[in-house]
């Protein structure tokens, strides 16, 4: 395995790179390498982001406006599906376009952050076997671009909780803090998948499948069932708490999924982390191979 | 493919990858390379196409891992590898400056700093603030020069890019990695051009397939180098032509196969022949394996000297007295057409040329020095 290790020495440090066995040197100095590195790029994370944003946004006329449509779309179908009566939602307390579209809002987090983490590194692939620069940082500022989209859909949300003249529980305003887990567990895999995929394009093109495939599985447009497989899969599916919870608490004000949320949050922050050391100790391999 | 994923998960897990062993239909692209650059020095690497110096370059840069042996080292490294590294087409020069600046890793406050000196010397005029999908090729390599050259670096790893821009702009490069140079920049170049190896390296490395043969002069590595490219399995002696059903050459004489530049050359040839030929034209030509394609000339006709050919048992003799080629492998090209045209004689003579001490050109002038009191 190979090994990066910095030693200050008079005025310059020195980086020695070598195969050898990284984890010998225990997490500790892994971490502090993976926090050093991290502060030491947030211009570049922030320039990356900038980068990618202008690049959309510029010669477009919807221009930010396309965050919105994505969402809107699926909700909108769902909404004229379950007014016809052809797609049964389940009981649902709330005005069901709010419900469809938070949800959609949410869930637009994972399932387009994890495309575009996967993604990053690939269609950067002629930059980094050119430069030696962090990739980490590639995979970061790709979230942020769906953080933002993120922001962008809860205005609208904003405008459909006036038009239904619904009043919110209190806790919406924590939307921001609530959908954190979710941003770790979108992050972590991201890692994960962008590594692989550098190596086996098969991952990136079978992810968009795959997570709509998800949507319809998780009980995200429609209310859990409570009998079946699908309700036993629902009970083990961390998504299924990180995104409906924080729904459920904007609008509702209380969720029974607690204990559910907490523990699929835990779980979030603990793939974020082991994807993150597995992402550092094996980064150089893709420039390798992509 | 599979590589890949076995030495993604190995690394994973934490068994070290073996790295050392090679796998089927793996080679190594790199093999047993030690060497040591210290502070301020500048190290050229040449070699022809897939040995191996561009790899070597990106493992200094730390963009790959050594598979086995350590790289150390010591300050920023910066590289001009690619140029405009990180540019959009859609972002304006000015967006564009920053994301580059950023990936070559410049902080912040190092950008805004800068940022006059770099718009000043891309010296692109208005241009800057319009998407750079409309600049000019050698717009687009202005810029991204003119970013990467403000990088700073105290190790500045150059790939083959020094050809960049017009006359006055890559005066304007060599200027400022001179400046850098003279406070102390280290550089490592990668060039096929030999004069910039000539004039930038204090030593040379010379790559073929992966090894590396280190040379601390000059001169002598970029003749390792010319050489590699003459296949002188046929260095000998070339005869076309010798002459026709009435007359022979044969019995050739020169006066010595390595020369130094200056030296005269001598060729004599006996030869019999039945007949007179009159007004031959007599043709010497030398190619230098420096510069292939362009040649040196002695023909009788130009000096408006008639030569005729006796007949007889005759020894001709050609000489041309200083030939300057330095440090080269030639080629001597003895040619003789009669009056109208027809071919006798066509040989071809490998000769070396020995390098002059201090010297790197391609050919070696002497020139004449006095000092006189001025009042």
């Amino acid at each position: 395995m190979n090994e990066r290790s910095r030693v200050t020495n008079g005025l310059r440090e020195a980086i020695t790179y070598e195969p050898d066995n990284s984890l010998k040197k225990g997490y500790s100095a892994i971490f502090r390498e993976i926090s050093k590195e991290l502060k030491a790029n947030r211009w570049l994370i922030f320039q990356l982001f900038k980068r990618d944003f202008l690049a959309i946004y510029k010669q477009s006329f919807i221009g930010i406006m396309w965050a919105i449509i994505l969402p809107l779309v699926t909700a909108g179908t769902f909404v004229v599906l379950n007014g016809a009566g052809v797609f049964n939602a389940g009981s649902i307390s709330v005005p069901y376009a709010l419900y469809a579209v938070l949800g959609i809002a949410i869930w637009s987090l994972f399932s387009t952050g994890l495309i575009a983490g996967a993604n990053s590194l690939v269609t950067a692939g002629a930059l980094i076997t050119k430069i030696n620069f962090s990739k980490k940082s590639l995979v970061i500022a790709s979230m942020g671009q769906i953080v933002l989209s993120f922001s962008i859909q809860l205005c609208l949300v904003v405008v459909l909780l006036a038009y239904y003249r619904f009043v919110p529980s209190a806790a919406i305003v924590l939307i921001p803090l609530l959908v954190i887990p979710l941003v770790l567990f979108t992050l972590g895999l991201g890692f994960m998948l962008s590594l692989l995929n550098s190596i086996l394009r098969d991952i990136g093109n079978m992810l968009s499948v795959l997570v709509t495939f998800l949507l319809f599985l998780t009980p995200i447009l429609y209310a859990k069932p409570t009998a079946g497989v699908l309700a036993v899969f629902t009970t083990y599916n961390p998504l299924y708490y990180l995104v409906v919870v924080p729904r459920d608490l904007a609008l509702i004000g209380t969720t029974s999924a607690w204990n559910g949320f907490v523990l699929a949050s835990a779980l979030a922050a603990g793939i974020f982390l082991i994807c993150l050391i597995i992402f550092h100790l094996t980064e150089t391999r893709v420039a390798e191979r992509v | 493919m599979l590589y890949g994923l076995k030495d993604i998960c190995r690394n994973t897990v934490g068994l070290s990858s073996r790295s050392d062993v090679l796998r089927e239909y793996e080679f190594w692209a790199v093999n047993d390379v030690s060497f040591e650059v210290r502070r301020g020095e500048s190290v050229g690497i040449i070699g022809p196409n897939g040995s191996g110096k561009t790899t070597l370059l990106k493992m200094l840069n730390g963009i790959f891992w050594p598979d086995k042996g350590k790289i150390t080292v010591r300050g920023r490294v910066g590289a001009l590898i690619e140029v405009g590294a990180g540019f959009h087409p859609m972002l304006t020069g000015r967006e564009n400056i920053y994301v580059n600046a950023a990936i070559l890793g410049m902080s912040k406050a190092e950008t805004q700093a800068k940022f006059e000196s770099i718009v000043e010397f891309a010296d692109i005029g208005d241009f800057l603030d319009t998407p750079v999908k409309h600049y000019s090729s050698g717009m687009f390599v202005r810029l991204g020069f003119a970013v990467a050259v403000h990088c700073e670096p105290d190790i500045l790893l150059v790939d083959e890019v020094l050809a960049v821009g017009d006359e006055g702009f890559q005066n304007k490069c060599f200027n400022k990695i001179g400046q850098l140079r003279e406070q102390g920049m280290t550089t490592v170049l990668v060039s096929h051009n030999m004069t910039a190896i000539s004039n930038f390296s204090e030593k040379v490395i010379l790559m073929d397939k992966g090894i590396a043969h280190h040379f601390a002069d000059v001169a002598d590595g970029v003749k390792k180098y010319h050489d590699l490219f003459k296949n002188y399995g046929d260095a000998t002696f070339k005869k076309i032509n010798s002459g026709n059903e009435n007359i022979t050459f044969f019995d050739e004489s020169i006066n010595a196969r390595v020369l130094c530049p200056g030296d005269p050359f001598c060729i004599s040839v006996e030869y019999d022949s039945v007949l007179q030929y009159n007004d031959v034209k007599i043709e010497l030509v030398i190619l230098s394996s420096h510069d292939p394609g362009a040649y040196f000339q002695a023909t009788n006709q130009a000096y408006g000297k008639k030569i005729d050919l006796p007949k007889g048992r005759n020894r001709l003799t050609v000489a041309i007295e200083d030939i300057p080629i330095n440090n080269a492998m030639a080629e001597v090209i003895i040619v003789i057409w009669t009056k109208s045209n027809e071919l006798l004689l066509w040989w071809r003579i490998p000769v070396e040329f020995k390098g002059m001490i201090y010297a790197t050109g391609n050919n070696f002038l002497k020139a004449r020095y006095e000092i006189e009191a001025a009042q």
